[in-house]
């Protein structure tokens, strides 16, 4: 374009100050401390995950778990260090008192223990913990209006609970087995023995609520915790919570002899400094909720964000320098403690039994051909390079489905389910029939997202190498984990691949997967139906633990090797990395998270540092 | 007057557009969108249960009463609480607005000031060395994905593998100091990845203006070349700039930048409404949604106005 | 973060030189060094992209054929993944996947966009134009990665989820600017006179009206097929893309978790490929434009 140009420069001199002034605008941001927060102890967790509800009938997640414990009270609680989980009274002054039948349980209060100040109480100052409020928070997972999560826990076994639901969960109306017998005692009577019952009055889904501030808030009580823990929410966003210490909370003087302490393997995390000290520890506790891993690596590692993280897989070759015991390269060992943290819980993968392509078939020559099917792709899953690729070569890779954290746990079982045989697998599919045309399509489920495609990849990559077309084997993603969920809840999948949780340390807790009368919608999404199994499964159940029980246990593990119904398993070991000067010893486990009134920081002489005291 | 009934005439003429994006969107993102009721179970449900939520959340209504409960909730604009949260809907995008706001502004600020100073200096030089270096640059800006981008620039300005000026991520504002450290990274990604874009679209409409035949004429007539740039090139080119300028509106105040608060941890609306999406949170969806489809009217009538007050000859019919 | 392809600044040709036109946009095209380069480079990739579809390259992207992030060799070009599969096959294997998304979401946004901006500036001022300009307005108003994130999971697991809700924005810009065009044809004389002498209005539109279009399309196009491609890598990053196979989303959505340890093989591989396609695209695109312009025939 000839035609047209200005010649003189004045009237573009703006654009270029322009220009230039926001150049030199750009420059370097400023990292001012907040004033208000000058001198506190201020500790900054983290997490992968973020709550969604903060009611404890929807403490589903570990994450909503976690803040649940730390802003209310549960009647029992877990020694901070005790490995493996012990349990202590919390809430409770002591643990349960039994019947001699194991039906009748009375569990007595601490005196004296208050809800926080709150509008939703007269005159804002909160009233006395009471055993009515125990009675109250448990009849609420039995109330729809709730939108309860955790009355399976429950249902069936508490007397007159279900009943009292079909009546339309009238909270006048008593329960029979759920009962206050003075303000201070509480009396439950069960249908039958359930012996893990003190184990779920720790859990989350336990927590004390007053019934006031549940009228007050309505739906909004899921973010405003009312409780007598030992932290109160100062404010929740979905990136991040802040929690202050409840002033009123019952503190004591630490005794981490009595908490379980190990100097053998604890040591080294500083936490004989808190012996004997009375917390709270720090002023004001920050969580942050990170779900990408780097971005929680990148601000671990700034120094002044997060305090704590878990190492990213992808890091544990450059940050650690043994994995077994985890010790960290001598540059991190400078500035970071770690230790290794294996699951309370496991992942697995499973046939539906349900499908007949894979599972139950009423022609008994098809279902014993679908058997050596299920037990070829068992043979062809590779836990070990599963392990290396995903898990540091850390996760502990068992067979069966008792694993190595419960107390049932076998160390001796045969490791054969569990070992990769190629050859093996390849003959059974010949020995019975099956070639690549008549091989019936894997139809793979997961949620969207990097690993689970990997995952799936990996497991492809397998499956055709002992014959299996890659066209058979198909990945379906799910927008969200409750699509997902909800396709294993109707039986529409014919492969399972999750994890699981404990919610107890109980091998009961995980055998409850494989029982028959679990299957969809509950949580036996194999829908694995074993007339032998299930008999000893309720026979178990009701069994306080005892090397009789731990027998049948272990039969039931054998029972579902033999069958092929699930390819399982491995423990993941979490490597929780945090900060020299805070003084802790995390877990990363549902029911490990009540350490966080115990966090301390160093002051950098073997001490901790104290608060700051008002100058006179 | 005749200012106010236009206003009225294009508010009632925007009624159908309000109708459709609610309708489309309503069936997309609440009718056939994700399955809330296995999120708010717990882990062994019985089919009780499951009954009891769907009934809850509505899902056993038919289309037309649900949709006619939506225009209901419009036109009271109340919403209700969020499905995961049981936070309401009002207070969640009140919390989250602001801060997408504040997150894209100094990004969309930045990068159109700098687009036109960049488009004003390739136009200007046309042909020359320093057009063809801007155009050059624009077509590689904008040939690298936004992607690309966000993360490289966290690694080099965040984190302790580059420069470790700024926090990683997180929304933590309490002063502008805050709020600068917070704000910096994802504006240089904003910045980098509009910029190209920005620099092609003002350079091609001031070419335009250049080469319109009055402007040649004028120049012919020997108009000095200021006035003849401020008062005939720059102030034509306003139009489609204003247009350009008054549509991202609603972009910025709605959909924020998701992969911007989604990399950076922050907790805007854009992440807010995605998450919704992603889990079926059905009462924030159907707020952003009509939110959105009001902001256009609101916006489309701005627009309107402004190209009045640039333009007289511009009647408001 | 709208990415919705821009509008082409094309202004119209003249119908009755478009032989000319055609013809002196190729002699200009040609002595476009930068356009001649850019379309060589397209046609690199496209038949990287062939071959993989005739299964002559990039066949074992799926194989785990090493160990775990191994460095590159001569064997693995890239290096391996965290599983062990080969860098370099995925991607090459993803360029066909880019194509493809970029191929099926250009040409049916295209035709969409042309069919239905050609039918509401044929009866501009009618229902059936408010209709469609309504649709328009409607589907623009949906904020762009919402909407798809929308369809893609109300599709559930169909694997076109993706395309689809790009072709349905992105047939908005074509249909716009066939809609201008075909106001304006609409008054020619050939189109009077085909109306005179009885031919079906349709036919009009379709063989008369709509090809004269055709130097807007093409441009359109191409500008759609960049925006298709740089939109599947962030929906991929966000698992609502690419649902079976392979793809430079993926592999970056991979690479954000392994950059800091310093295994950059998936994030280089992916963004240089992309990169390359993007901007040889981009640049053939704009001298297609230029090419087409009959303004710049009147200036060389």
């Amino acid at each position: 374009m000839a035609g047209f140009s200005l010649r003189t420069n004045y009237c573009v001199w703006p654009a270029w100050v322009v220009l230039v002034l926001l150049l030199a605008g750009c420059g370097g941001g400023s990292d001012q401390p907040d004033p208000s927060l000058e001198g506190l102890r201020v500790y900054r967790h983290s997490t992968e995950g973020t709550p969604t509800s903060l009611d404890p009938v929807q403490a589903a997640t570990k994450y909503s778990n976690l803040l649940v414990i730390n802003t209310y009270d549960t009647l029992y609680s877990y020694r901070y260090l005790a490995r493996p989980y012990e349990l202590k009274p919390n809430l409770a002054a002591s643990l349960p008192e039994i019947s001699a039948d194991g039906l009748t349980y009375t569990i007595r209060l601490r005196k004296g223990v208050r809800f926080i100040d709150d509008p939703a109480f007269p005159n804002a100052e909160g009233r006395e913990v009471v055993a009515k409020d125990v009675v109250y928070s448990l009849q609420r997972h039995f109330d729809p209006a709730t939108r309860p999560q955790g009355a399976w826990l429950w249902q069936g076994k508490i007397v007159g609970i279900d009943d009292w639901k079909e009546a339309g969960s009238d909270y006048s109306q008593p329960v029979e087995g759920l009962r206050a017998l003075d303000s201070h005692t509480l009396q439950i009577k069960l249908v039958k023995p359930f012996p893990q019952l003190a184990y779920t009055l720790a859990q989350g889904y336990a927590a004390v609520v007053p019934r006031e501030a549940v009228e007050k808030y309505g739906r909004e009580f899921a973010l405003q915790p009312v409780g007598s823990g030992p932290f109160r929410l100062e404010s929740f966003d979905t990136a991040r919570a802040v929690l202050v210490p409840n002033p009123d909370y019952r503190w004591a003087p630490v005794d981490i002899y009595a908490e379980g302490y190990d100097p053998d393997t604890q040591s080294f995390s500083g936490i004989e400094a808190i012996h004997g000290q009375l917390p709270p520890f720090v002023d004001r506790f920050e969580l942050a909720f990170v779900q990408d891993t780097s971005a929680r690596w990148n601000s671990f590692t700034k120094g002044n964000e997060i305090q704590i993280a878990s190492l990213p897989v992808e890091l544990a070759d450059s940050v650690l320098q043994s994995k077994q015991p985890v010790v960290l390269q001598p540059e991190y060992a400078a500035r970071y403690h770690v230790k290794s943290d294996i699951e309370a819980g496991f992942v697995y993968q499973s046939f539906n039994m349900d499908f007949p392509e894979f599972g139950y078939h009423p022609d008994p020559i098809q279902a014993e051909r679908n058997h050596a099917l299920r037990c070829a792709v068992v043979k062809s899953f590779d836990w070990e390079a599963r392990n290396e690729s995903f898990y540091f070569g850390l996760g502990a890779v068992f067979p069966g489905i008792i694993p190595p954290v419960v107390p049932e746990f076998d160390p001796e079982l045969s490791r054969d389910s569990v070992t990769r045989d190629v050859a093996g697998a390849r003959q059974l599919l010949i020995d019975n029939g099956w070639n690549a045309d008549n091989l019936p399509e894997l139809l793979y489920g997961s949620t969207g997202g990097v690993r689970p495609r990997q995952f799936f990849e990996q497991f492809r990559a397998w499956l055709v190498e002992i014959g299996y077309p890659k066209k058979k084997v198909k990945l379906k993603q799910f927008a969200s984990f409750g699509d997902l969920n909800k396709q294993w809840r109707e039986s529409r999948l014919p492969y399972i691949a999750v994890g699981w949780g404990l919610d107890y340390p109980d091998a009961e807790n995980t055998l409850q997967l494989f029982y028959g009368p679990n299957a969809a919608p509950g949580s036996n999404s194999s829908n694995y139906n074993n007339p032998e199994y299930n008999a000893l499964y309720e026979q178990a159940a009701v069994m306080q633990p005892s090397p009789e029980r731990t027998r049948i246990y272990r039969r039931m593990n054998q029972i579902l090797i033999d069958d092929c119904v699930s390819i399982t398993g491995l423990s993941r070991t979490a490597i929780p990395i945090w900060h020299r000067e805070v003084i802790v010893y995390p877990s990363s486990q549902i029911i490990g998270g009540y350490y966080w009134p115990y966090i301390a920081l160093s002051d950098g002489a073997g001490g901790i540092r104290q608060a700051q005291t008002e100058s006179p | 007057m005749e200012l106010l009934q236009f206003s009225v005439r294009k508010l009632i003429a925007g009624v159908p557009l309000v109708i459709g994006v609610t309708l489309i969107s309503f069936l997309l993102m609440v009718y056939f969108g994700p399955d809330k009721t296995f999120d708010l179970l717990g882990k062994n449900p019985t089919a009780e249960q499951i009954a009891e939520v769907r009934e809850q959340l509505g899902y056993n209504k038919p289309f037309l009463v649900r949709y006619g409960e939506y225009v209901r909730e419009l036109v009271t604009f109340n919403f209700g609480a969020s499905e995961s949260t049981g936070e309401p809907v009002t207070s969640l995008l009140a919390r989250t607005i602001p801060v997408s706001v504040a997150l894209a502004l100094p990004g969309f600020i930045l990068g159109n000031l700098l687009g036109v100073a960049l488009g004003l200096l390739a136009a200007y030089y046309r042909g020359g060395l320093a057009d063809k270096f801007i155009m050059g640059s624009a077509a590689i800006g904008m040939s690298i994905s936004f992607l690309i981008v966000i993360i490289a620039f966290q690694i080099i300005f965040s984190s302790s593998f580059g420069l470790n000026l700024f926090p990683v991520r997180g929304w933590d504002v309490n002063s502008i100091g805050d709020y600068v450290s917070y704000v910096t990274v994802p504006t240089l990604a904003t910045v980098f990845v509009a910029l190209g874009y920005n620099t092609r679209f003002y350079r091609s409409v001031i070419v335009e203006e250049m080469s319109r035949d009055h402007v040649r004429t004028a120049r012919a007539f020997g108009v000095p070349p200021a006035p003849l740039f401020y008062k005939l090139i720059l102030k034509n080119a306003l139009i489609p700039i204003i247009t350009r300028i008054m549509f991202s509106i609603p972009v910025i105040i709605i959909s924020g930048s998701l992969l911007l608060e989604q990399y950076f941890g922050i907790p805007g609306v854009g992440k807010a409404t995605y998450d919704a999406i992603v889990t079926g949170d059905q009462p924030v969806l159907k707020a952003v949604v009509a939110l959105t489809a009001i902001l256009l009217v609101i916006v489309q009538l701005l627009t309107d106005i402004l190209y009045r007050a640039v333009d007289p000859r511009v009647s408001l019919k | 973060m709208n990415a919705q392809p821009p509008a082409s600044d094309t202004i119209a040709a003249p119908p009755e030189r478009r032989e000319s036109l055609w013809t002196k946009a190729a002699y200009k095209f040609r002595r476009d060094r930068v356009g001649v380069w850019s379309l060589a480079v397209v046609l690199v990739y496209m038949a990287i992209a062939l071959g993989v579809v005739f299964g002559w390259w990039a066949t074992s992207w799926a194989e785990l054929e090493g160990g775990k992030w191994e460095p590159p060799s001569a064997e693995h070009w890239f290096g391996t993944n965290i599983i062990g599969q080969d860098i370099f096959d995925r991607a090459i294997y993803s360029t066909r996947t880019s194509f493809e998304v970029g191929l099926v979401v250009a040409i049916l946004a295209t035709a969409l966009g042309a069919v239905l901006g050609a039918l509401a500036g044929f009866f501009s001022g009618s229902w059936t134009d408010e209709i469609i300009l309504w649709f328009m307005g409607v589907l623009d108003s949906i904020p762009f990665i919402l909407f798809v994130a929308a369809i893609a999971y109300s599709l559930g697991d169909t694997p076109y989820a993706m395309h689809v809700a790009m072709i349905s924005t992105f047939w908005i810009t074509a249909g716009r600017l066939v809609r201008g065009e075909v106001i304006k044809l609409r008054g020619q004389e050939y189109v009077e006179a085909a109306h005179a002498i009885g031919v079906p209005e349709l036919t009009i539109i379709f063989r008369h009206v709509l090809p004269n279009t055709s130097h807007i399309l093409l441009v359109q196009a191409t500008i759609t097929f960049v925006a298709a491609i740089k939109s599947e890598v962030i929906l991929s990053f966000l698992g609502i893309g690419v649902k079976d196979g392979m793809s430079w989303g993926l592999m970056i959505a991979e690479s954000t978790q392994e950059v800091l340890a310093g295994f950059f093989n998936n994030f280089l591989a992916a963004s240089v490929l992309l990169f390359g396609l993007v901007m040889a695209f981009n640049l053939f695109s704009d001298a297609l434009q230029d090419a087409l312009d009959p303004r710049t025939v009147a200036e060389s």
